[in-house]
């Protein structure tokens, strides 16, 4: 049995554990709030942005766009790989890089980029060596995903990628963030005139210079719009994530020091059952 | 006089959410008045001087606002304006601006430089 010293250093060393993850979930509970604010203050431009782009969609038959066409199917897909910059915070960048894993066995060769510390470091043990990457943490998160939509988008029209594929996460809840795949470009034409059915007017729309005009200027704000709306997302959700994560850790830590307590007392009571028998033994040895 | 709901929308804040009489944009193809009544429209916008006349809880007022591009769409009764950036007269700085405007090489800064300038020396 562990001596009553040991076990005394092993429960204050994890009641220092204990204060710091208590204190990262309070830092996370308090910087969730704050990404969730910033998510809601995205949220009037990005619903504009996507109801005008339906309406266009709506109102041209063809749309000659490089966006809308189906890229150069002989070059290698492209991947956005998008987690956080740090970790503590459980699974959450372990599942998003797992996801990209798999698109990656499924498209070999596929031409990668990296949103996050996290996912950069993962691109390199993957074998993408040095690739175009950005933290998720930017001074400004617009202007990295102008950056990303820019870096991306340029390696498409050029046809050195198929298709522009993003890898991040999904915050269905507080408690739950999902890893998701999902196709930016080349954009589906079914799937932005069926998002929500036109709940706009549909009456005839003029559009200045032309609708084409408009949007082969709407469509790239577009994409790097989604960038943006899935870095704010991925922020909240790591958050959460940490969150939960170090409300577990305390947790556990609360456990073990009760145990360890419980195990250092019968350790002592032991000690001093047995000094007692040692002076009792001792004296009845002298009486004799 | 007709009023219709404007709204202006820069990605990180709503820049203005009210009743106005009258929009007046640079859109690609020029600038473009809106009144209450217009028809359905959505134009792109070129960096340049959008000009209002709002009316909030704080009264009727003209704003005026150095934006870059951006998308407009009208509609009888409201007309949606999507900024990337935008500045009053008050957030300009002159200096700063005018050395922005030496070095800066893309075209589209030039522009919302330009945009900038004129509005601070419209004021």
């Amino acid at each position: 049995m562990a001596s009553v010293k040991d076990l005394r250093d092993q429960i204050r060393s994890l009641k220092n554990t204990q204060q710091i993850t208590k204190a990262m979930k309070q830092v996370a509970a308090a910087k969730i709030r704050r990404a969730e604010t910033a998510q809601k203050q995205a949220r009037p431009y990005a619903d504009t942005l996507g109801e005008m782009l339906r309406e266009l969609v709506a109102a041209v038959s063809r749309v000659d766009h490089p966006f809308m066409n189906p890229g150069n199917s002989s070059a290698p897909s492209g991947m956005i790989l998008m987690t956080a910059d740090k970790g503590l915070c459980g699974a959450f960048n372990a599942n998003v890089i797992r996801q990209g894993e798999a698109f990656l066995r499924e498209h070999p060769g596929t031409t990668m980029y990296s949103v996050g510390v996290k996912a950069r470091q993962a691109v390199r043990r993957l074998g993408g060596g040095e690739h175009p990457s950005w933290p998720l943490n930017a001074a400004s998160k617009l202007d990295a995903a102008r950056e990303v939509a820019k870096a991306a988008s340029t390696a498409f029209v050029e046809g050195k990628i198929s298709e522009i594929v993003l890898v991040s996460s999904k915050m269905l809840s507080m408690l739950v963030q999902r890893p998701q795949t999902q196709r930016l470009v080349p954009i589906a034409r079914d799937g932005i005139a069926g998002e929500t059915g036109g709940s706009g007017p549909k009456a005839m729309v003029e559009f200045a210079p032309t609708p084409e005009a408009v949007l082969s200027q709407l469509l790239p704000k577009y994409l790097e719009f989604t960038i943006f709306s899935a870095m704010l997302e991925t922020d909240a959700a790591f958050f959460a994530a940490q969150l939960v994560a170090m409300n577990n850790a305390t947790d556990n830590a609360g456990k073990l020091i009760d145990e360890y307590t419980i195990q250092m007392n019968n350790a002592r009571q032991a000690a001093i059952t047995k000094e007692l028998l040692e002076i009792v033994g001792g004296a009845e040895a002298l009486n004799g | 006089m007709a009023t219709f709901a404007l709204k202006l929308i820069a990605p990180t804040r709503v820049l203005f959410e009210g009743r106005a009489s009258l929009v007046i944009a640079v859109t690609t193809e020029g600038e473009e008045g809106i009144l209450a009544g217009h028809a359905p429209f959505v134009g792109a916008l070129k960096p340049g001087v959008l000009r209002a006349e709002v009316s909030d809880e704080s009264g009727s007022r003209r704003l005026e606002l150095a934006t870059d591009d951006g998308f407009i769409q009208a509609l009888p009764d409201r007309v949606t304006v999507l900024v990337e950036r935008a500045l009053s007269i008050e957030e300009i700085d002159i200096e700063a601006t005018r050395t922005e405007l030496s070095t800066a090489t893309d075209p589209a800064a030039i522009a919302f430089a330009e945009a900038k300038l004129r509005l601070a020396r419209s004021a």
